[in-house]
């Protein structure tokens, strides 16, 4: 079965191996394909643009991923179109992909600004442009879209994002580390043994955390005129004679657009933890957004920084939860890091739950948008947040499952009726049901006792997303030349 | 009394498949907890139940009528029919051989239910000896008492202690007159409920032993036979399944998933061999999963009532499954923690990834293993859940706290029974 090689690098963009933490702007450019013939000339001329995984691009980087309905409208073949995995091929906006994600009330994709269903919103092609400082951004975002409009291309929406200074995000917390590593490469290189995962799990068509090869779609034989595609590898149900493998060395993008809302959330936790004289708080306000986060803003985990930050901790990522803290005492059962990576936690023993958890990891790529408010705890009614981007090579599996079970999951590791404090879909109470089970509350144990805080708010809502495909730079050149 | 799971499993009238359909969609399940045929709310000992239509070119048409409840069985089918004779009456005429001319012909009806009953070959219970009631009052009592203990946590007070924090809950439970039945809790099972399953393990183990001489030879024989069936089946194809499973997942998730339900059938292998090693296999599982009283089966902790039936004289196998948290999360759980016994089982059906040794590799394949899962899985047409809310680790959870309310617990269990809130 296929290896990861030196020479795929060649073949694998370069948004797959590197975030690119060093090109501190970019810009998320959403298209729409208008002329199919155009649009592949165009596909064509850009693909010798963008980035690969192999060396380091210094000034700026390009990648180019689509959607299910943009593959259609390059006019890839209806057997081809098929063959992709199920979510993609739906798009994250079905109302059964809504209750798995939790985007109902006001996260319903109705009340997106892209990527819904809804035809004026839907996204063909996602662009990706990378660059050192603004100015080299708008220089290439200007030579990009002045090839738009020739080529029966139309620009729905440009995203832009940048990297905070100290790479924090919105509420004030470091983000960013707790990543997986793909075997093989150059990741696993100070990554723990814990966080080390298959090619296969981000990856198509490579060995996944099964042993098996990941999913991938496929072409026919006869419709790959020019050779550009591998062959179909062994160890699947697909017939080599007939099939070509579209998805070797590729991957599935999830795109997010999470709007932040500081001041609601530090509102919030002043409101929680105000002094039974009615005086704030300020150190218990800190105390809960660390609980409700499972990491203090320096980044270091409450596991093995329980009493306060530690900049030294600040990336720290090899610990379990299962030895040293398995009620939550240190780090809340219920707080962002423990729900959407539960480690070792959630099984019969340690590295059982441990292999479990590993069949979930997704590859995080986002970036922050909007300028860092002035006071966090003063709306000032700007738009800011979090592009969640992410790959995996399985969206239900990953993705979705961490949505799914752990992050809205109201039972999640033994608690009864609470989700995600910061991402969870959290519910105004609702009359019809019983007000003990959806009160919105975030559980802190603790010795003796634990403290639940109540009537949480949404501090983050959800304003567009799309499930891509990130092509390798051969499927590029096969869809450019259909 | 203990927990009772069964199916009604009828034959439906060709012409009448539409119409039983329309009725079991539109008119029940659209109106899950207020429509006047099936009123479920009102079958105070009913766990789970659910009708699943199901068809197929060779064994023709079925209803599956899937039954969890507190026993005895009299006693659920007079409450049964007695709350809805004529969702029955309207069901049951769609289906073959059903005598009755009104809903009010009580013994007709009942006995013709009588005779349509399918007991499992195999089944779980993840809260064993917990009635419906039980359930619901223990899962009320640990809300009130988190609802006092955030009053607790509020006055801050100075007594911080496990024994303290214990000492308080004891006295707001027992302030309240409505909350005495805390206090006197019954066992889950009672002595010979416990025994028995035990005494007949020990039997069949005296059995085998006397036997050996013969079940030797017999095993070798097996396994080879075995073996070279193994090499020779077909590999499965690839599923193509977007469609049905665009079907299925309609009904999935909507109790915020919590809970969800799962029926499949799959066809038997061919020939004696498969279908007397699976109803060996599902005996022997069914011999062991009776002493199970930890909530799991196979290391799995999610799933309420789950049973096999091999139905059309072993042909075929049924599995029924009312389970916690997302399809996708049942089905890795079934591949990390459970495969050895779910390949064993399975690999004897068509279309079930290639296994070695009966165990062996099978689940093991996660994406093919999930999609002829959902290629076997039929739409489950009615789905009713007496407690949405609560999952076996929840009830299992709450009946402690009631359990260990007034025991006298020496300080490590305070502090267990403290931290279970």
């Amino acid at each position: 079965m296929a290896e990861l090689k030196p020479e795929d690098m060649k073949d694998i963009q370069g948004f797959v191996m590197s975030g690119y933490a060093h090109l501190t702007c970019v810009s998320y450019t959403l298209l729409r394909v208008d002329d199919m013939a155009a649009a592949r000339r165009w596909l064509e001329n850009l693909t010798n643009e963008v980035t690969t995984s192999e060396g380091k691009q210094e000034l700026s980087c390009l990648n180019v991923a689509l959607t299910h309905h943009g593959l259609k409208q390059l006019g890839l073949a209806k057997d081809a179109l098929d063959s992709f995995s199920r979510p993609f091929i739906e798009g994250m906006s079905t109302s059964h992909r809504s209750r798995i994600l939790g985007d109902a009330d006001a996260n319903e994709p109705a009340n997106w600004d892209w990527g819904s269903n809804d035809g004026a919103k839907a996204v063909d092609v996602l662009l990706l442009l990378f660059g050192k400082d603004e100015q080299t951004i708008a220089d290439l975002m200007k030579d990009q879209s002045a090839k738009f409009t020739q080529n029966g291309i139309s620009e729905l929406l440009t995203l832009a994002a940048g990297r905070q200074p100290d790479s924090h995000e919105h509420f004030g917390f470091a983000d960013g580390m707790g990543q997986p590593a793909i075997e093989g490469t150059f990741q696993t290189r100070d990554a723990a043994t814990r966080n080390v995962i298959k090619a296969g799990e981000i990856l198509l068509s490579y060995v996944n955390d099964y042993g098996k090869p990941a999913n991938s779609p496929m072409v026919s034989l006869a419709s790959d005129k020019n050779g550009l595609l591998p062959l179909v590898i062994e160890g699947t149900t697909e017939d080599p004679s007939t099939r070509r493998d579209l998805g070797r060395n590729g991957t599935y993008v999830v795109f997010r657009q999470l709007r932040q809302h500081p001041a609601k959330f530090y509102h919030y936790l002043d409101e929680a933890t105000r002094k039974a004289n009615g005086e704030l708080d300020p150190e218990a306000s800190a105390w809960l957004a660390a609980k409700m986060v499972g990491r203090w803003p320096d980044g270091a985990p409450l596991v093995l920084s329980p009493d306060g930050g530690n900049p030294a901790l600040g990336t720290a990522d090899d610990f379990g939860f299962r030895d040293t803290d398995a009620r939550g005492f240190k780090c809340p059962i219920g707080s962002h890091i423990r729900r959407s990576n539960p480690r070792d936690s959630i099984g019969p023993d340690g590295p059982t739950a441990q292999i479990t958890a590993n069949r979930h990891r997704i590859l995080r790529r986002g970036r922050s948008y909007g300028h860092r408010p002035a006071d966090r705890r003063i709306d000032d009614g700007v738009d800011r947040g979090l592009h969640f981007l992410c790959l995996n090579a399985d969206i239900e599996r990953q993705f979705e499952f961490v949505q799914q079970t752990w992050v809205n999951n109201p039972v999640f590791g033994g608690l009864n009726g609470e989700v995600d404090p910061l991402i969870g879909n959290i519910k105004k109470a609702d009359p019809n049901e019983d007000p003990n089970k959806c009160d919105a509350i975030f559980t802190v144990p603790a010795d003796p006792l634990r403290t639940r805080v109540h009537k949480l708010e949404r501090f983050v809502t959800v304003k567009g997303g799309a499930y891509f495909f990130l092509p390798s730079m051969s499927a590029l050149r096969y869809l450019a030349s259909l | 009394m203990a927990q009772i799971i069964l199916t009604f499993v009828t034959r439906i009238k060709p012409d009448k498949v539409e119409e039983l359909r329309n009725l079991l969609d539109n008119e029940i399940a659209k109106h899950l907890l207020d429509n006047p045929l099936l009123p479920f709310p009102s079958l105070t000992r009913l766990h789970f139940a659910s009708l699943v239509v199901t068809e197929d070119k060779t064994y023709g048409d079925y209803l599956v009528f899937e039954n969890n409840f507190d026993g005895p069985l009299n006693d659920y089918l007079d409450e049964l029919y007695r709350h809805a004779a004529v969702g029955l009456h309207r069901i049951y005429s769609c289906c073959v051989d059903y005598p009755a001319t009104s809903a009010s012909d009580r013994a007709r009806t009942l006995a013709y239910l009588r005779q349509h009953i399918v007991r499992p070959n195999a089944y779980h219970i993840g809260n064993l000896g917990r009635s419906v009631e039980r359930t619901k009052r223990e899962d009320g009592l640990r809300d009130r008492v988190e609802a006092f203990l955030d009053g607790v946590v509020r006055q801050k007070s100075n007594d911080a202690s496990v024994g303290g924090v214990r000492h308080k809950v004891q006295g707001f439970t027992r302030a309240f007159p409505a909350l005495a039945w805390a206090a006197q809790a019954e066992p889950r099972q009672t002595q010979m409920e416990r025994f028995i399953p035990r005494l007949k393990i020990g039997i069949a183990a005296v059995i085998a032993l006397v036997l050996l001489p013969i079940l030797i030879p017999l095993l070798i024989f097996w396994v080879l036979v075995l073996r070279y069936k193994e090499k020779r089946d077909p590999s499965p194809a690839s599923f193509d399944i977007n469609e049905h499973v665009g079907n299925l997942v309609e009904r999935e998730d909507r109790t915020r998933v919590v809970q969800n339900h799962m029926t499949s059938i799959t066809l038997v292998k061919p020939g004696s061999f498969r279908r007397v090693t699976l109803w060996s296999l599902l005996w022997l599982v069914n011999l062991i999963a009776r002493t199970s009283d930890k909530g799991e089966l196979s290391g799995i902790p999610s799933i309420h009532f789950a049973h096999w039936s091999m139905i059309d004289k072993g042909r075929r196998l049924l599995f029924v499954s009312n389970f916690d948290g997302s399809w996708e999360n049942y089905l890795d759980d079934f591949i990390d923690k459970a495969s050895t016994g779910l390949t064993g089982i399975w690999s004897n059906t068509v279309g079930f990834p290639r296994a070695r040794w009966l165990v062996l590799d099978g689940a093991r394949d996660g994406s093919l293993f999930k999609a002829n899962a959902r290629d076997k899985q039929i739409y489950t047409n009615v789905w009713y859940s007496a407690y949405p809310s609560l999952t076996v680790q929840t009830i299992d959870n709450s009946s402690a706290i009631r359990e260990q309310m007034f025991a006298s617990l020496d300080e490590a269990a305070t502090r267990e029974w403290v931290w279970r809130f």
